[in-house]
């Protein structure tokens, strides 16, 4: 999705085990778990690409 | 040193990146300031730009390249900038990796290099759409395990 659009989008694969205090600050309780702009929105579990993109618009709105 | 990658892992790899399309600009950032993976993933990154020479590495410090690091938008120890390079030009795709990327996570790091060197998300019109034209700011930060 960054490729898309680098200026405005960042996509970070982040190791919960090894920063576990940002995983502690966004409830991280399984993963994957996708974090929208520092907790705005969450998605639990790997989600259909549409569906991730809803919660995305919805975290920006 | 010991090898982290074996014979057997690496011609795997090369057979995989025989896909690869266009360069790749790997940035590691390390940190001298208590990074427990920090040696382990520099090494492992070592070992995979070697195997093909569309993959380039460029080994940075946290502190050190501080200006590098913001540039990158880095903030984390070890990370790993999957970068496109276009002869001396380094494009920043906005992908990056924080921590070791062990188990299943070595996947998904080989993936990660794959895509940025076919310079194609594969995402859906609509998806791409929505991206393209997306006038404020999205930091997505996908939690993941090596396990």
């Amino acid at each position: 999705m960054a490729m898309e659009n680098p200026g405005m989008i960042r996509a970070e694969g982040v190791e919960a085990t090894e920063f576990p205090e940002l995983a502690n600050q966004f409830n991280v309780r399984g993963v994957p778990q996708t974090v929208i702009n520092a907790g705005k929105g969450t998605v639990v579990g790997a989600l259909p690409e549409k569906n991730l993109l809803a919660e995305i618009m919805r975290a920006v709105r | 040193m010991e090898k982290l990658l074996n014979e057997q892992v690496i011609s795997q790899i090369k057979q995989t990146f025989e896909q690869l399309k266009e360069p790749v600009q790997i940035l590691f950032f390390g940190s001298q300031d208590n990074c427990e993976y920090c040696a382990d993933t520099r090494q492992l990154l070592e070992e995979v730009a070697a195997i093909d020479e569309k993959l380039s590495l460029g080994i940075y410090d946290l502190q050190a390249d501080a200006d590098m690091a913001a540039k990158f938008n880095v903030d984390k120890a070890p990370a790993i900038v999957i970068a496109a390079r276009d002869g001396d030009q380094v494009i920043d795709f906005g992908i990056q990796y924080s921590g070791i990327p062990a188990g299943h996570e070595f996947g998904t790091l080989i993936n990660d290099i794959l895509l940025v060197s076919g310079r194609d998300s594969g995402l859906s019109e609509e998806v791409r759409d929505f991206l393209k034209n997306l006038e404020k700011p999205l930091h997505l930060q996908v939690f993941v395990t090596p396990t």
